[in-house]
């Protein structure tokens, strides 16, 4: 019976374990080969430099640059997602009537693609655009939103957080479902105010969901290119320059691909060391105020 | 270890079905004794059809050979997709829109077959006539990889119905034409720039040669900028295009932030203007009317050249290459196909007009085939004029690294009125110095 059971199981598995290997680990193993050579995937010599193409990325001011654009980027996008997706969430659960069609309407920005918003966006806020025609002739100022490094980083992350709040409010949302209507009416009856209700009753009971999306959130600011790319092309001077847009321009634009592939390899263990360490932080913070 | 076998026989079976996926080796010829060659088209819908046209007659001729066109991918680019396909030995027999810089590096890299080893290939470059043209295409090995399909001037666009507010009633042709009318603009239009173009403040390498090449081209009469892997260029010439940036600049004439079409929208009154933009300007801006409220000229000159009547620039061309992967019977069936396009004028004709790119030819102003298109098209010849002087991209692998430093060392400090003309020209000069072998 339970050989029987072993046999089904690695046959249900068995997809799952095929698709892994075949598209994740093989890859993988490949990449790291690559890494080791100074291929250009065109060239019919492949010689091997050892270790030398990741020596060079963690010398190169392109690499370290991107690395902390990256997290520039982290900490402008995850607290935004946050707030955003909280507010969605809290937003949409308090309404009486329609949940589930304003749950959609925020949720479509999700399913948009980051081409066509990165194009709006830029539309908006050009030169001749609805924003700066309007404060030219207002209040006499030109702002060049995506040529200032700050503004530009913030831009970046505020459509991302737009794009992605409705799918984490979805998250949130059903950890707010799930919460006891009971706890509320006996809050009620204690007089407790909004403010220590939100703080005592619903994070708390949302932590759960909340951890979550921090971690998806996370996640998703590391792997930052469609928007950056088409807004401001890694500009104005580098400044928006992340990990992703390195490796991009080293593998298809100056055809590194040996390089590009020790970028990579490098940025993978950067950023799962850095989920871990913030997961941790996260399962940390919890744990102290008893919410996990 | 039972556990093992089933786990290996099941990663066996997966890996080998989608092994099955995969094609096999190339044969020499088709079983039927056709052969079939493939040919990857620019990713621009006209250009596509030109070419499936070219394929289909050449097919009624040819009963022995097959031509599959299909559109190049352009995701994440073109160049990326021909690396892909090198890589995983699915490359085209031919492909177009390489231009001279991604052809050296594809050169380099053993990728590419020597046209000129062919002996259709002297044929082809007489029947077209372009002769002229081929010359600037040779490579430093003296090989030609490249047979020109078209060679698009970077020439510049005035609002010439701006420029009569202003008091001008020629467009600027010297440097100091140029500042006259800037200070002018300045004056009665504060809110308008003379150059508005995002891309002039970001360093990626390819945006040189819509804004410093054109400039240096015309300020050096088309000398060379890197030669034979070494930094050649000129030095008066780089100087005085970064000094006259650098005082337009200085009155904030350059607006280098996002704006919608500038040109089209009246903010700029002059923009660096390749001839695929009249298709869109038709449908978008029918009122842009040639010689009513704008004209196309050639860049502007340092005072020192004032009355050169030839005035060279930047050649947007792109062109055809063979790739190595080819087996002798395709490079020969490909030979014939090239051939055929370019034995009868006729089809450069049809380039013309399906694509609005000049193709790259002698003789498209002089040629009675054309005459009646540019007569319909004044604006178009005045690019076909400007063919034989316009200079294509530098014939060096590390094209991308070269532009790339000397956007971020000189020409975008420059720009952002971080660095006068010396230092820009100094610390460029080391860094392009710096990427060479």
């Amino acid at each position: 019976m339970k050989k029987e059971n072993n046999r089904l199981g690695w046959l249900f598995t068995s997809p799952y374990i095929i698709f892994t290997i075949i598209f994740f680990l093989l890859p993988l193993l490949w990449s790291f080969w690559l890494a080791l050579t100074d291929w250009n995937m065109i060239s019919p010599k492949i010689n091997f430099v050892g270790f030398q193409n990741f020596i060079t990325a963690i010398k190169s001011p392109a690499v370290q640059s991107s690395f902390f654009v990256t997290y520039k980027f982290l900490f402008v996008f995850v607290p935004l997602a946050l707030l955003m997706s909280m507010g969605i969430a809290l937003l949409v659960h308090g309404l009486p009537k329609f949940k589930g069609l304003f749950m959609v309407a925020f949720f479509l920005p999700y399913l948009s693609s980051g081409v066509v918003t990165s194009l709006i966006v830029k539309g908006l806020l050009s030169y001749n655009g609805p924003l700066n025609t309007m404060l030219r002739n207002k209040f006499q100022m030109d702002v060049d939103w995506l040529g200032n490094p700050n503004t530009a980083i913030f831009i970046v992350s505020l459509m991302i957080a737009w794009k992605m709040s409705g799918y984490y409010g979805l998250i949130l949302i059903s950890g707010l479902e799930n919460i006891n209507q009971e706890v509320y009416e006996a809050a009620e009856i204690d007089g407790a105010s909004s403010w220590t209700v939100f703080w005592k009753i619903t994070f708390p009971m949302l932590y759960p969901a909340f951890f979550t999306v921090a971690v998806l959130a996370v996640g998703i600011s590391f792997g930052i290119f469609t928007e950056v790319y088409q807004l401001t092309g890694g500009g104005p001077n580098f400044a928006t320059n992340t990990w992703q847009m390195e490796i991009y321009n080293q593998a298809f634009v100056n055809l590194k691909s040996g390089y590009a592939s020790a970028v990579a390899l490098i940025s993978s263990v950067v950023t799962f060391m850095s989920i871990g360490v913030i997961r941790k932080l996260l399962e940390k913070w919890g744990e102290r105020n008893g919410w996990s | 270890m039972k556990k093992f076998l089933l786990m290996s026989t099941v990663v066996l079976l997966g890996v080998t079905t989608l092994a099955a996926c995969g094609s096999s080796e190339k044969k020499e010829s088709a079983d039927d004794g056709k052969t079939t060659i493939t040919f990857w088209a620019a990713p621009n819908p006209p250009q596509l059809k030109f070419w499936e046209e070219m394929a289909t007659e050449f097919e009624k001729e040819n009963k022995d050979i097959t031509v599959e066109v299909s559109q190049m991918k352009e995701s994440p680019s073109s160049e990326a997709t021909i690396q892909s396909a090198i890589a995983s030995k699915t490359a085209p027999t031919l492909s177009e829109n390489i231009n001279r810089s991604f052809a050296a590096q594809l050169a380099a890299s053993e990728a590419l077959i020597p046209l000129n080893e062919h002996e259709e290939f002297e044929t082809i470059v007489s029947d077209r006539k372009m002769t002229e043209t081929i010359k600037s295409w040779k490579f430093s090995d003296d090989n030609q990889y490249v047979v020109p399909v078209y060679s698009n001037p970077i020439l510049f666009g005035w609002r010439t119905d701006i420029l009569k507010d202003l008091g001008f009633e020629e467009t600027p042709k010297t440097y100091s034409e140029l500042l006259a009318v800037s200070k002018k603009l300045k004056e009665v239009y504060p809110d308008k720039v003379l150059w508005a173009k995002k891309d002039l403040s970001d360093p990626t390498a390819w945006m040189r040669w819509f804004d410093f090449f054109p400039l240096y081209n015309a300020a050096s009469e088309g000398k060379a900028f890197v030669e034979n892997n070494k930094f050649v260029a000129d030095e008066e010439a780089t100087k005085e295009v970064f000094e006259l940036i650098g005082s337009l600049q200085k009155d904030k004439m350059l607006l280098t932030g996002e704006s919608t079409d500038p040109f089209e929208n009246e903010i700029s009154i002059m923009s660096d203007i390749g001839p695929w933009t009249f298709p869109n300007w038709a449908e978008k801006f029918p009122e842009l009317k040639f010689g009513e409220n704008y004209v196309i000229d050639t860049p502007v000159v340092p005072d020192r050249l004032k009355g050169v009547e030839k005035v060279s620039t930047y050649a947007d061309a792109k062109g055809i290459v063979m790739y190595a992967q080819a087996t002798e019977a395709e490079q020969k069936a490909a030979m014939e196909f090239l051939a055929f396009v370019y034995g009868n004028e006729e089809n450069d004709m049809k380039l013309l007009e399906m694509t609005s790119l000049i193709p790259a030819r002698d003789d498209s102003v002089d040629n009675p085939s054309f005459a009646t298109y540019f007569e319909e098209h004044p604006e178009m010849k005045v690019y076909a004029a400007n063919v034989p002087y316009a200079v294509p991209a530098m014939d060096n692998e590390l094209y991308n690294d070269i532009q790339q430093v000397f956007g971020e060392s000189g020409w975008v400090p420059t720009v952002r009125g971080e660095k006068g003309a010396s230092d820009a020209w100094k610390d460029a000069k080391t860094a392009v110095e710096g990427v060479l072998p």
